[in-house]
């Protein structure tokens, strides 16, 4: 017979101080390791949320990104008219020439960051279905207008809707704003491409092509006829993949999360050892009585291992309210967390703890209160009870 | 100092509580130091740079607009100006599937050894540099990376331009903690000369002053000079031009440092459970050491010292696990990264770290002691034999 949940919750009420020193501890880890978990994965959403399965991104050969890529203005001109690329209503193809390039701006505190500005035609909102202007219009072409991502908008001085930005070597005018879900797309500024080469003075116009791949039609095959050009020296990549590499700049953020779970998890679960120990010495004879009474040896282990898991439970939801508390707290008085890109820009990353975010916490925090129960609840059930009652 | 052998013995008493407690307040500290290194690693980098009288000129837009190339020479010619040299990122990869392992830049040979004398380099291995066209000067770090030694061949693909180059590196720069490669800037022009591409910009120039006090004026001279071409220059010290270029990671760190403090109070409440369940078990003994004679004063030093003792211990044990591992895993991680993480990845657990995380242990045991030693010393000897006898 298993004794009731009630008698593991009861005894780990009744020892209130050390109860909560432990709860605090494994809350506390709890918190810590929340907030960089969430950050990976608001930073993994937002790359995640970017690109269509139907789009294919083409660069040279050997850029990892569309920031360091060129591309020859010929090979646009010839690959528009490849089959199996989707067309507009008109009948033309949905190719999108982009060129990137990342002018200064400056926060409202004065810092210096570096901005993807993507220099697009028209065509781009059509290939980039996701993207959408959510306030004012689309620029004109030469015009000197551009738009901004949602998330430009809030950090940088003088990039709000209406106001004239200067960046690269001209002044620019902000008529729209731009969503897409949350995706990187919301960091960037879109301008006119040959505007853009201008400015920057590139001889080459275009960094990359997005290339929408028609209903039905053979992306591998499509890829691979571009890539097999011997004309130009071209890769192509499904966008969904380009965005999940971009994923290789969360390498530190990994190794911090390693390092909490390993060292922070460690540490707690001698923290909860140690309070378990305590509970079971102050127990002796009690659990001496239980067994006299009947209980088996199993049962009173399953005791101790459900206390421990219990305030493991309660340190778990405690962190885990705090997290998310103090990641609104920091998106809030950071506006939104800057995270240098794989394009020499600087992603912006709303820190956001979404419930997913919680489970690699919820399991490790479910490990720390059963790895410190574990010995103190084998040494309450070795005790022998007639020893354990003659002790008290 | 006589009552150390106590403090020593009821530490001993109950053995695994005292090993529980030390073991999770030193990997705590070990933690801690570990995720301090990463903002220290950033600050070091800046600190490196304000000890230079370098100045970095670049196009005001942005790192990633070029000046003429022209423009070497008329800075050059600038009164103040020592010595000045073209700088070209060039995105070379070792393999480009891995893309950009460490920096590596193009470079006029001619005035190198003048603008970085802080490299520590013989005049030898500068004067190599300028013999060979295919020559590469490459940090140490770089060099345990790739485990490369000097002598060595090596071809680097670049992501920014057309073309993959072979060097020989011809020396190693000893400087600390920074993966980068230099080679001249002529080896690639002749490159992309041979694929047909035109070469005449570069993408900054540094430039070395030689009297500190002059610095601001040199600054503002160079601006002067190019403010009203097409290609409009900031210039900026090194320490200025290292901080904006890390500007991006800010936020991380802010990060790191609110989580190092979450963790250490995580040591707090650790230590203060221990101080707790130890100092309530003693009740009984601690009245009847008050009915002996000693005094409160001392009693209460003693439980203080123990608490104080088992975190030092353990918090030296930690940062020394710390700094001992990192040394180890050190010339593992990737230094160079995208915009700067890299900064973050010096893991040298230095010795400022190593004595603060010390000093925070035995604070917090102090800390985590006073409370329970305060109400144990102080609470009434007839009260407390009558409640445990």
């Amino acid at each position: 017979m298993a004794l009731p949940l009630s008698y593991s919750w009861r005894s780990m009420y009744a020892r209130g101080t050390r109860t909560l020193f432990t709860v605090a501890v494994i809350a506390l880890v709890v918190v810590a390791i929340t907030l960089f978990w969430s950050l990976i994965g608001s930073l993994k959403r937002t790359l995640v949320a970017s690109g269509s399965p139907y789009n294919l991104v083409v660069m040279r050969k050997g850029a990892t990104n569309d920031g360091s890529s060129q591309v020859p203005l010929e090979a646009y001109q010839a690959i528009r008219f490849f089959e199996g690329i989707a067309k507009d209503a008109q009948g033309n193809p949905l190719v999108s020439p982009e060129l990137v390039v990342q002018p200064f701006f400056h926060t409202a505190s004065g810092a210096r960051e570096n901005v993807l500005v993507r220099g697009v035609d028209p065509v781009a909102l059509q290939v980039h279905d996701e993207v959408h202007i959510a306030e004012g219009r689309m620029f004109q072409p030469s015009s000197g207008e551009a738009v901004v991502g949602k998330t430009i908008a809030q950090r940088y001085a003088g990039a709000q809707l209406g106001k004239t930005v200067h960046f690269g070597t001209g002044n620019w005018k902000i008529v729209g704003v731009l969503e897409s879900g949350g995706s990187t797309f919301e960091s960037e500024v879109w301008v006119d491409a040959r505007q853009l080469a201008d400015d920057a003075k590139r001889s080459v116009p275009y960094s990359a092509f997005r290339v929408r791949v028609a209903p039905g039609a053979d992306m591998d095959a499509l890829a691979r006829r571009i890539e097999g050009d011997q004309r130009w020296s071209l890769q192509a990549k499904p966008e969904l993949d380009y965005y999940e590499s971009l994923m290789s700049t969360a390498k530190v953020l990994y190794f911090i999360v390693a390092s909490l779970a390993i060292f922070a998890g460690m540490g707690a679960i001698f923290g909860a050892t140690n309070t378990m120990y305590a509970a079971v010495q102050a127990r002796i004879s009690e659990i001496g009585t239980l067994r006299a009474l009947g209980f088996s040896r199993g049962t009173i282990l399953l005791a101790f291992l459900v206390e421990s898991i219990m305030i493991a439970g309660v340190g778990f939801a405690v962190g885990a309210l705090a997290a998310a508390l103090l990641a609104v707290a920091i998106s809030a008085s950071l506006g939104g967390v800057g995270l240098p890109a794989l394009t020499f820009t600087t992603n912006v990353v709303v820190l956001r703890v979404a419930p997913q975010d919680l489970v690699m916490p919820f399991l490790l925090a479910l490990l720390i209160g059963l790895l410190g129960g574990l010995f103190p609840a084998a040494a309450a059930a070795r005790l022998r009870p007639v020893e354990a009652l003659r002790k008290a | 100092m006589k009552y150390l052998p106590l403090v020593i013995r009821n530490l001993g008493r109950n053995k695994i509580r005292s090993l529980l407690t030390g073991f999770a307040i030193a990997i705590s500290i070990a933690l801690v130091c570990i995720l301090r290194t990463m903002p220290a690693g950033l600050d070091n980098i800046i600190a490196r740079a304000s000890g230079t009288t370098r100045i970095s000129t670049h196009n005001e837009a942005g790192i990633v607009y070029s000046l003429p190339y022209a423009y070497l020479a008329k800075v050059r010619a600038v009164p103040g100006v020592s010595a000045a040299i073209s700088w070209n990122w060039f995105g070379g990869a070792v393999d480009v599937t891995k893309g950009v392992e460490f920096a590596n830049f193009a470079v006029d040979p001619d005035q190198l050894a003048q603008v970085y004398p802080d490299w520590n380099l013989p005049q030898s291995a500068f004067d190599d540099f300028a013999k060979y066209r295919n020559a590469a000067l490459v940090n140490q770090a770089t060099l345990d990376q790739q485990k490369w030694k000097v002598g060595d061949e090596v071809t680097l693909t670049s992501t920014v331009f057309p073309v993959s180059l072979t060097f020989k590196i011809v020396g190693a720069i000893p400087q600390q903690g920074n993966t980068t490669f230099y080679f001249q800037r002529e080896y690639l022009a002749q490159a992309l000369q041979d694929a047909g591409v035109n070469f005449d910009t570069t993408g900054m120039i540094w430039s070395r002053v030689d009297d500190p006090g002059r610095v601001g004026a040199v600054m503002a001279q160079i601006d002067e000079l190019f403010h009203n071409s097409d290609a409009v220059t900031t210039s900026e010290t090194e320490s200025s031009f290292v901080g904006n270029f890390f500007s991006s990671i800010k936020q991380i760190v802010a990060i790191i440092q609110i989580v190092a403090g979450v963790v250490t109070l995580c040591i707090v409440f650790i230590a203060a459970n221990t101080a707790s369940m130890s100092i309530r078990e003693r009740v009984g003994e601690i009245a009847i050491l008050k009915a002996m004679g000693f005094r409160k004063q001392t009693i209460f030093a003693t439980l203080l010292a123990e608490a104080g003792l088992l975190a030092l211990v353990a918090g030296a044990a930690g940062a020394l696990v710390a700094w001992g591992g990192l040394e180890l895993l050190h010339s593992k991680f990737n230094a160079a990264q995208p915009g700067g993480m890299g900064a973050l990845t010096s893991f040298v657990v230095s010795g400022t770290i190593l004595v603060q995380a010390i000093f925070v242990s035995f604070f917090i045991g102090i800390l985590s002691g006073w409370i329970p030693a305060l109400g144990a010393s102080r609470r009434s000897v007839a009260q407390t034999l009558r409640e445990v006898f």
